[in-house]
């Protein structure tokens, strides 16, 4: 099934909407805007599951495996998931699908995913 | 009456304190919690005054943005859920479980019930539906649901406590919270439950209190000393306010076997309702009249052993004049004369919050052997000839509480509450 597109939201939301993460992740966010460079975009993916994650975890996400897995490891629950999902669809001006995200179980699955679809997709 | 319902735990973040102590001293002194406010950023809205929750900021519907007073916690996991009167009602329950020498990790043991009542959360819940219109419908907030609609509050506060007693919510407008503590009192009463968690909350913010200008039901009145005058000939409407208040009520033998201490006994419940009009009280006071005294009668008593009435009176014209003839009937007329305030003078009028709020202000007074006086009444309406309404606080015990409220549609509701034997 094809998914939707992500709706159309005016560019000037951007920035208000990171406002909440970490000042690095924000830099490393407009980083991408100018470059493009796929590595940036690591701090932000973290920055993002940290700001939605429903228990702080014990250590910083960028210290943790990538095999470390979202729910059973790190507190996710479903509705968590859809935050994070509508989040980064709106912020990187993708789309994802139910069935796409049931498929990514972990930190280093995510990462690799949305590294995938924002080089696919229409980043803004 | 095998199973005695107890009230063993209390908790405030309302208009005139966040702790037991602040509120009773205020309730003793008659001291406000109105503060001068400028609802929507509009200088030309009438309403000037409203029973502000100190030291809370619900600035943004988003979570990140809310700030609390520091003496309080509420986890993150909650947060994401709740309405800001979500937030009142964790930091009010907090105060409950501790006042009652409960631990939150107990309160999974399916004997403990929860009870809630708000109105739901207006403010959230048109920021929620201002985004799926928006978005025509591609985006919402994945929590939307569940922080907005009235339920919200036994939603996200029984899934959090693990709670696998009775959970239900309770919507009458103002009799809500009401309503959720004498259904309380019944789980008890019929050996369903041992314990049962009540709360009633609502937000402060425009939308739940702007929304009842359109009503004509707000006080116009821009002095925070006298706007709210339940009963005064110059009442001219009610003032709003929010906050929540949490009660542990206990089956007695349980309360005294874990040595829990006993604040008030709560003997009786009754309701009745107007038959009469959607907004409007009956003009005679007809159904509170029937549901004080299927509520005197609950517990077997008359009119006469009543010392206090905690009135419902917001201060609106119409509503203070049918409780005062309700009143009358139910006790002048019987030769019993218990003194009469209502503490919506000090507090505002917390809507779905309102119940349980003057419950717990009712369970203060039996504790603590004070009643509040009527304050802001300096030219009480004719209406009220022949009811003792004390102008200052008594430092007297006051025998029997009766605590009246009344709600949209002509819901009414009473408890009736006694010290302790």
């Amino acid at each position: 099934m094809k998914a939707p597109a992500a709706p159309t939201l005016p560019a000037t939301d951007q920035k208000d909407r990171i406002k909440h993460l970490p000042a690095e992740a924000r830099a490393a966010f407009q980083r991408f805007q100018a470059t493009c460079d796929p590595v940036a975009l690591d701090p932000v993916i973290l920055a993002i599951l940290e700001d939605f994650i429903p228990r702080p975890p014990a250590r910083p996400l960028a210290e943790l495996p990538g095999d470390t897995r979202l729910i059973d490891d790190l507190s996710f629950d479903s509705l968590a998931i859809a935050e994070v999902v509508f989040f980064t669809e709106d912020l990187f001006g993708i789309s994802i699908s139910n069935e796409e995200i049931v498929r990514v179980r972990s930190l280093a699955d995510l990462r690799g995913f949305i590294h995938a679809k924002v080089a696919a997709g229409p980043a803004r | 009456m095998p199973f005695l319902p107890v009230i063993t735990g209390l908790g405030f973040i309302t208009s005139i304190g966040h702790d037991r102590a602040t509120v009773g001293h205020n309730l003793r002194e008659l001291r406000h919690g109105f503060a001068p406010v400028e609802f929507l950023g509009n200088p030309n809205l009438p309403v000037k005054v409203a029973g502000t929750v100190k030291g809370f900021d619900f600035p943004s519907p988003n979570w990140r943005d809310w700030r609390w007073p520091d003496n309080f916690s509420v986890d993150r996991e909650l947060l994401r859920g709740l309405a800001p009167h979500g937030v009142y009602a964790v930091c009010a329950l907090q105060q409950a479980l501790a006042e009652a020498g409960l631990d939150a990790a107990q309160l999974g043991d399916g004997g403990t019930g929860l009870f809630c009542a708000s109105a739901g959360s207006p403010f959230m819940l048109g920021h929620f539906l201002a985004q799926l219109q928006e978005t025509r419908g591609e985006r919402g907030n994945p929590m939307g649901i569940v922080s907005s609609i009235a339920g919200t509050l036994n939603f996200n506060l029984a899934a959090h406590y693990k709670i696998s007693g009775a959970v239900c919510g309770f919507v009458s407008a103002c009799a809500s919270s009401s309503h959720a503590l004498g259904y309380a009192m019944d789980e008890i009463r019929l050996g369903r439950q041992s314990r049962m968690l009540v709360i009633g909350a609502e937000d402060m913010t425009a939308e739940s209190i702007v929304s009842f200008s359109s009503l004509r039901a707000l006080s116009n009145n821009p002095d925070p000393a006298t706007a709210s005058r339940p009963f005064d000939s110059q009442r001219d409407g009610f003032v709003g306010t929010g906050g929540a208040v949490a009660l542990v009520v206990e089956e007695a033998g349980l309360a005294r076997h874990r040595g829990a201490r006993i604040q008030a006994e709560l003997i009786g419940w009754g309701q009745a309702g107007d038959g009469h009009s959607v907004a409007a009280s009956h003009p005679a006071g007809a159904g509170l009249r029937e549901a004080m005294r299927r509520t005197l009668a609950d517990a077997r008593v008359n009119a006469a052993a009543v010392g206090y009435v905690n009135a419902h009176a917001t201060s609106t014209p119409a509503g203070d004049r049918s409780e005062a003839l309700a009143l009358k009937a139910v006790f002048t007329d019987q030769g019993a004369r218990p003194r009469v305030s209502s503490t919506k003078a000090l507090t505002g009028h917390g809507l779905s919050l309102a119940g349980a709020m003057e419950a717990a202000f009712c369970t203060l007074a039996i504790d603590e052997a004070f009643i509040p006086g009527a304050a802001h009444l300096t030219d009480p309406d004719p209406a009220c000839a022949g009811l003792d309404l004390p102008r200052t606080s008594l430092e007297e015990a006051p025998g029997l509480v009766l605590n009246n409220s009344s709600g949209f549609g002509g819901s009414n509701v009473c408890h009736l509450l006694r010290r302790p034997a």
